[in-house]
């Protein structure tokens, strides 16, 4: 879509406990985009403030002189704006997501959004069994079940369910895959690849793992110490392995041996950052 | 607009590193003196000796270099109790106490509300006291680490563990408790989060509506006792781990001493309480 960008951030302050001898600077003036149907991918280390940057998306934290965030053409420092309805679509899903459930049964519970927008029963339970389905829960077996009986990935599993059912255009995942099995891990973000392409679905990924990355986003952000230090596509960045260093961070695996292999006197044609083009491009090597 | 930042406004038990003379106290020293004057502060109850201490308490928190603004946002959330106490001394208190050298006055009657010169005196004197104790309880805190404050109880429970006080434990269930108001601070700051997330109305209740439903609470209850339970059961772990027994024969890395400074403070305290406390019924007013 050629119209203006979805979320838009620009010279975004922030300070966490502001007027005590505690301050904290997260962010120094931090401007960004993102666009409907994107992926975009927010990476850096421990402390950079990517965190504090996604919880402006959806109004946990407004803006302050001279910072704007700009959501749906909505300015988010008015103090009028209908945040609940920022939030509807804007879905954010947390660290540990699972310790947000309160209800007792596993379908109350992701009914919770729903029922707050003021949706009619059949609705709701349309909206559940979508949301249940979309992360790979049996809607039949799993409804009536108590939610504190289930285990870490379906508890998860669950409150990511919570957020869907809600609809939202936007899906911000904030390091939701830490502690996750690598199974489990690689089923979430299938998932979470198959609603971008089918819904259309805009995802915002928060993470420190490379090869995440990699896999899910078409676009990147790296930030350090409060500001935007790099951006442009996964590849364009992860072209630029002393740079992140510098950061902090690194490369995926695979680009390291590539960059190995160059760094040797091999010829690789494209870098890859994926598994897959990785093996691509080792075949063609050994095959050349 | 909602503001989740739960830790900023939590001023009491804070610590504020800072290299004062109160801050470099023995944490004993501290913990005697508060104590002298807290006893100081509950047996006043004239309006001059009020003043006198609350002076003295700021006196102590500028001598401690913390910003009076700092000092005083602890007594904000602490507002809504001091103005229902006051309304209720005000109005039922009227025959219950009367100053002393004087007699009961009636300034206002009214049916059954009688409200006298004894109650305003109480009103006053009660909110006064109510914010010496804030100032003190913040003071203590924001200038001694958690530790600090640990190893004193400690230190000056044990006398008390020959007549079977398990001084240790206690001190020990008291640094827990401190420890976890911070954690749960944040944690809830988390959960408030994550649910406005999914549509709770969290921070748009009226300012000044205190009762709210238990289903709305739930949605943050809940989740935050379960996590306290999970923190509470992970330390039994990292304790245990650690085969923690605690009390007898065990040391400690951080050894108090008593230096020339607390002598001199512990005095002042000591006197100056003393002096208040003998003298409280000679206060003119």
């Amino acid at each position: 879509m050629s119209d203006g960008p979805f979320i838009w951030l620009n010279d975004l302050h922030h300070v966490y406990l502001r007027g005590t001898p505690l301050e904290v600077t997260a962010l120094r003036g931090v401007s960004l985009e993102i666009h409907r149907g994107e992926s975009v991918g927010i990476i850096g280390r421990t402390g950079s403030g990517k965190s504090t940057v996604v919880q402006h998306f959806n109004g946990l934290i407004r803006p302050r002189e001279p910072g704007k965030v700009v959501v749906d053409g909505q300015d988010l420092s008015d103090p009028r704006v209908d945040v609940r309805r920022v939030r509807q679509k804007i879905g954010l899903v947390f660290q540990y997501p699972e310790q947000q459930l309160f209800e007792r049964l596993v379908g109350d519970d992701i009914a919770f959004g729903p029922k707050k927008l003021g949706m009619e029963r059949a609705e709701r339970r349309e909206r559940v069994k979508w949301a249940m389905e979309v992360v790979g829960l049996d809607f039949e077996a799993f409804k009536d079940r108590p939610t504190f009986s289930l285990s870490g990935g379906e508890m998860r599993k669950v409150a990511l369910a919570g957020v869907l059912a809600l609809q939202p255009e936007v899906l911000i995942l904030d390091e939701s895959t830490s502690g996750l099995d690598p199974r489990s891990r690689k089923e979430f973000l299938d998932r979470m690849l198959a609603l971008h392409s089918g819904h259309e679905l805009t995802l915002v990924f928060v993470s420190p793992s490379m090869e995440d990355m990699a896999e899910l986003v078409d676009r990147i952000y790296v930030m350090d110490d409060g500001r935007v230090v790099m951006s442009g596509t996964t590849r364009e960045v992860f072209s630029q392995p002393e740079r992140l260093r510098e950061h902090g961070l690194g490369v995926p695996q695979v680009t390291e041996v590539a960059h190995a292999l160059i760094a040797r006197g091999i010829r690789v044609g494209q870098v890859p950052v994926t598994v897959d083009e990785g093996v691509a491009e080792a075949w063609r090597i050994l095959n050349s | 607009m909602e503001d989740f930042e739960l830790l900023r406004h939590i001023t009491i038990g804070q610590y504020l590193p800072g290299d004062s003379v109160v801050h470099r106290l023995d944490p004993r020293t501290k913990l005697s003196v508060f104590l002298f004057i807290t006893l100081a502060v509950t047996f006043s109850l004239s309006y001059t000796a009020n003043i006198v201490l609350l002076l003295v308490t700021l006196w102590l928190v500028l001598f401690s270099g913390i910003s009076l603004r700092y000092i005083f946002s602890a007594v904000k959330p602490a507002l809504p109790i001091i103005i229902v106490l006051a309304i209720l001394q005000l109005l039922f208190y009227g025959d219950a106490y009367t100053p002393y050298g004087m007699t009961t006055q009636t300034l206002f009657q009214w049916g059954w509300i009688h409200v006298t010169n004894g109650s305003v005196q109480l009103v006053i004197v009660s909110a006064l006291r109510f914010v010496e104790l804030l100032f003190l309880t913040s003071l203590l805190t924001n200038t001694t680490t958690l530790t600090g404050i640990t190893h004193g109880m400690a230190d000056m429970l044990r006398p008390f563990s020959r007549i079977g006080l398990p001084a240790h434990e206690l001190s020990l269930v008291a640094t827990i408790a401190l420890r976890f108001v911070p954690l749960l601070a944040e944690q809830l700051e988390v959960i408030m989060k994550a649910q406005a997330s999914r549509g709770a109305d969290i921070a748009h209740r009226g300012k000044l509506q205190f009762v709210t439903t238990a289903r709305q609470v739930a949605v943050l209850i809940v989740p935050l006792f379960i996590d306290a339970f999970r923190r509470a059961e992970d330390l039994i772990l990292a304790m245990e781990a650690r085969c923690y027994v605690g009390g007898r024969g065990r040391s400690s890395f951080v050894r108090l001493r008593f230096g020339r400074i607390d002598y001199v403070a512990y005095a002042c305290g000591l006197f100056f309480s003393v002096a208040m406390l003998v003298f409280r019924k000679r206060f003119p007013f």
